[in-house]
């Protein structure tokens, strides 16, 4: 018992000073590796899928002609080039996805590892020993670079892997390339959430912050890639830089050097920063002394809807964006869809028909699902964050049941993907009739809201989850989602089983606005998210409450 | 008699191969001033996250004024108030903002006796929690609890983290909470602050409750501090019976008495004693009794080698 505790020294002594850096790398090295691992199947997905669906050098023209004229393809994903040939259609495929998924993990990582270590009180602990403020951000800094590294390496080791396959023939220099290419999405937002981690007073604060940067990124890498004459634009992003390095078709390893330069100057900035501020305040000052405001306040939904307020409207306004520039897309990208039959079994995947500006935001749209289930995971991670941190204790010594606080959460968790999905219409609309696309107003925001039901049913599987294994419930929700994601994508390209399309959430949904919403289905969906949320709060209503 | 404010039988929590506690029978009346005494990891905050039906019992049963814990909480923490030993509050939401949230939740407030509270522990209550030390987020749950007037008193090491000047405030309205009538179950592992408050005092050990009793009931289980100064040269005390723990330091001998005081007085009168203390034990040497010694379990003694003599 205490009294026997004899403090001894842990093996991690033997090099105090690195303690900060080498604690970074291992909180940070389980989720690198996940994501390393799901970098390597992607590349490897796409060769093989690329090899598979496109055997003729007839057939990888046609993709070629078709999507690599697409301007709303090169918009989102990023410019076709080379699609004839395995080389090209990995490069385009990869970059253009795992570039963003980087960059949204290396955001996330950078401020959970800096700025949620230090919200949670930890930093002073590591500051306490051998090192200054100065030092521990460049230390943490050190560990995310070791979580970069270790994506980078699984990643090429994978790339590597399958090049050496006969048919895919990719030499291993390039291999390298490309995945030096894959991870510096992911690098350089790193180093984004490493300064926002300075700037913001809280954690979410400073990911919503280099959420923002990112957002910018994008959609200046977007209107560069619209094919509006702006390709000068591209140097303005540094997700236009990594489109920039070519890897595979025509490697540029000159556009490395924004890449590095950007990422030593935010490194820099951070550890000044760091050095210059105090622990636990931030560079942008935070108003300790703001205006009581009660009126939310008198029980604990009005709570959540206080607390989770301005993430939501962060959200919303992501979504309002993405549906805006969707719709003033959609006509131009729907034109090229027409002809092309490698584009029609795309858009037949998904359930839609024919060609046009409906037909393309049909497809669409599937972003923007993913941006609601999205939402969903982040308030089960919320809720369960509530538990964690030992806040719900002081709402249930109190007199209030742990059913009526869910049911709370759930409901308002509920009334912002419904929210948000009728944004995303009225704005897809705003955006499609300003082309006199003629889509109707009706039609689009049914579209938005056909795109709640598989978030409610992300947001069920993730209360079930909270009530059963509270500690896993996030990694449920985002486990769901990227396997359901990732199905899409794959199932997209290639053709893939029927049972496999069937696990993702998102296959049931209907590609609105080309088709008409299937509210039967979306009826099924939602009542077995209700009814996962259901049992998740019994089992709920009678477990211990789990901490951290 | 009205129903005891706390009664739990047979009340157990296991954690994988861990008794986090073991079978608990307690009651504490109402009105009554219980302190709750255990180093880290003895149980008591189990004890209190049971009582509250955070957790479940893995056997056993707790009542809250004849409420189960387990099968109708809210209506049990209509009654009572509860202060945890971490202060885990919304960082976004200023004192005030708090104290408003946790007052309409809990549904009733003492909105003059708040306001006597926020002056008694010299609280901002304008800034957000974020800003707040340790010590003045403590205060902000503590005026919370105390706000709500409730008849039970649930406190989980409620001092930590506050300055003397704030632990002589926080013992001002645990008196008056008494003087009202309202009862108090305190877990503490600082004895002079349950000394100085309760009426009754249990004591945990590895999940088990292994005293419980008035401080007066507990003296009798430790021995009397008899400290002795010679004239001349210092006798072996060491194998009077009841006698223990003998320290000897020059010509002051201090040790520890069991039982009767005679043996020892004899051996004393006869070998020229100059001036004799004794004095009762106080709620440390209680405590060391149950804790700080690794064998001879019952005695009470402490321990510790005589140097000699």
């Amino acid at each position: 018992m205490g009294e026997s505790a004899i403090v001894t020294p842990a093996p991690s002594g033997r090099w105090p000073r690195t303690v900060v850096a080498r604690e970074t790398a291992r909180r940070g090295v389980r989720s690198a590796v996940l994501w390393g691992v799901i970098f390597g199947v992607y590349v490897t997905e796409s060769a093989t899928g690329y090899e598979g669906a496109y055997k003729t050098s007839g057939q990888r023209h046609a993709l070629a002609q078709t999507l690599g004229s697409d301007v709303g393809i090169s918009a989102i994903i990023g410019p076709a080039s080379h699609l004839d040939t395995v080389a090209g259609f990995v490069a385009w495929r990869t970059l253009g996805v795992l570039t963003v998924v980087g960059a949204v993990w290396g955001l996330l990582a950078a401020t959970r590892l800096l700025r949620g270590e230090e919200d949670a009180g930890r930093w002073e602990l590591l500051l306490a020993g051998r090192t200054t403020r100065r030092g521990g951000a460049a230390q943490a800094l050190t560990g995310l670079a070791g979580c970069a590294l270790v994506l980078w390496a699984i990643t090429a080791v994978i790339a590597v892997a399958v090049g050496r396959s006969s048919s895919v023939h990719i030499d291993g220099r390039s291999a390298l390339f490309l995945a030096v290419a894959d991870v510096s999405g992911a690098a350089v937002f790193l180093a984004v959430g490493a300064l926002t981690s300075q700037l913001a007073p809280t954690r979410r604060q400073a990911a919503s912050y280099a959420g923002g940067v990112l957002g910018v990124a994008y959609a200046l890498r977007m209107v560069a890639d619209s094919g509006a004459g702006l390709a000068w634009l591209r140097w303005a992003s540094p997700l236009g830089w990594v489109e920039e390095l070519h890897p595979l078709t025509a490697p540029r390893p000159v556009a490395l050097v924004p890449i590095v330069g950007l990422i030593a100057i935010l490194t820099v900035l951070t550890v000044q920063l760091a050095g210059g501020r105090d622990l636990g305040a931030s560079t942008i000052p935070d108003r300790s002394r703001p205006p009581t405001r009660t009126m939310l306040l008198s029980g604990p939904t009005g709570l959540t809807v206080r607390l989770v307020r301005p993430v939501v409207i962060g959200w919303v306004v992501a979504i309002a964006l993405a549906g805006l520039m969707l719709g003033l897309i959609a006509k131009a990208a729907g034109r090229a869809l027409t002809g092309s039959t490698a584009m029609r079994k795309l858009v037949s995947d998904f359930g839609a028909h024919g060609a046009g500006a409906t037909t393309y935001l049909g497809v669409a749209f599937l972003m923007v699902a993913l941006l609601l289930a999205l939402i969903a995971a982040g308030q089960v991670g919320a809720a369960r964050g509530e538990e964690a941190e030992g806040k719900l204790d002081h709402l249930l010594v109190r007199p209030v049941s742990r059913t009526s606080w869910l049911a709370g959460r759930l409901s308002v968790a509920t009334g912002a993907l419904v929210i948000a999905g009728a944004v995303a219409g009225v704005t897809g609309w705003l955006g499609a009739a300003s082309q006199d696309s003629g889509i109707g107003l009706t039609n689009m925001v049914a579209a938005g809201l056909n795109l709640v039901p598989p978030a409610v049913l992300i947001l069920g599987v993730g209360t079930l989850a909270f009530g059963i294994r509270p500690r896993a419930a996030s990694g449920a929700c985002y486990a769901v989602l990227a396997w359901s994601f990732l199905v899409e994508l794959i199932g997209g390209i290639v053709n893939a089983s029927h049972w496999l399309l069937d696990t993702s959430v998102f296959h049931q949904m209907a590609a609105a606005p080309a088709v008409a919403p299937d509210w039967t289905t979306n009826a099924v969906l939602v009542a077995l998210g209700v009814a996962a949320a259901a049992i998740g709060g019994i089992v709920f209503r009678f477990r211990d409450l789990a901490g951290a | 008699m009205a129903e005891p404010a706390i009664h739990t039988s047979g009340l157990s929590k296991r954690y994988a191969d861990v008794d986090a506690l073991s079978d608990l029978d307690l009651d504490v009346h109402q009105g009554e001033v219980v302190g709750y005494l255990g180093p880290n990891g003895s149980g008591k905050t189990t004890t209190l996250r049971l009582l509250l039906g955070l957790i479940r019992p893995t056997s056993g049963s707790a009542e809250i004024f004849g409420l189960d814990c387990q099968r109708r909480p809210v209506e049990a923490h209509r009654r009572l108030a509860y202060v945890a030993g971490e202060a885990n509050l919304w960082p976004s939401l200023t004192g005030s903002e708090t104290l408003h949230l946790l007052g309409r939740v809990q549904g009733q407030v003492d909105a003059a006796y708040r306001g006597e509270l926020i002056a008694r522990f010299d609280l901002d209550p304008s800034k957000k929690v974020r800003t707040y030390s340790k010590g003045n987020r403590q205060k902000l749950i503590l005026i919370a609890a105390l706000m709500a007037r409730p008849d039970l008193l649930l406190l989980d090491e409620p001092t930590s983290g506050l300055d003397p000047l704030m632990e002589q405030a926080f013992r001002h309205s645990v008196h008056e909470a008494k003087e009202r009538g309202q009862t108090v179950f305190l877990s503490s592992h600082i004895l002079s602050e349950v000394e100085a408050l309760c009426d009754r005092v249990g004591i945990l050990r590895n999940g088990r409750l292994v005293d419980m009793g008035t401080l007066s009931d507990m003296r009798h289980l430790s021995a009397l501090t008899v400290e002795a100064t010679f004239d001349g040269s210092v006798p072996d005390l060491s194998r009077v019976p009841g006698v223990s723990s003998v320290e000897v330091e020059g010509r002051v001998v201090r040790c520890q008495v069991q039982g009767t005081v005679e043996p020892l007085l004899k051996v004393l009168a006869s070998s020229g004693v100059h001036e004799l203390l004794s004095r009762e034990p106080s709620l440390e040497e209680l405590f060391l009794a149950h804790y700080g010694r690794s064998t001879d379990p019952g005695t009470g003694s402490l321990e510790v080698p005589a140097l000699g003599g």
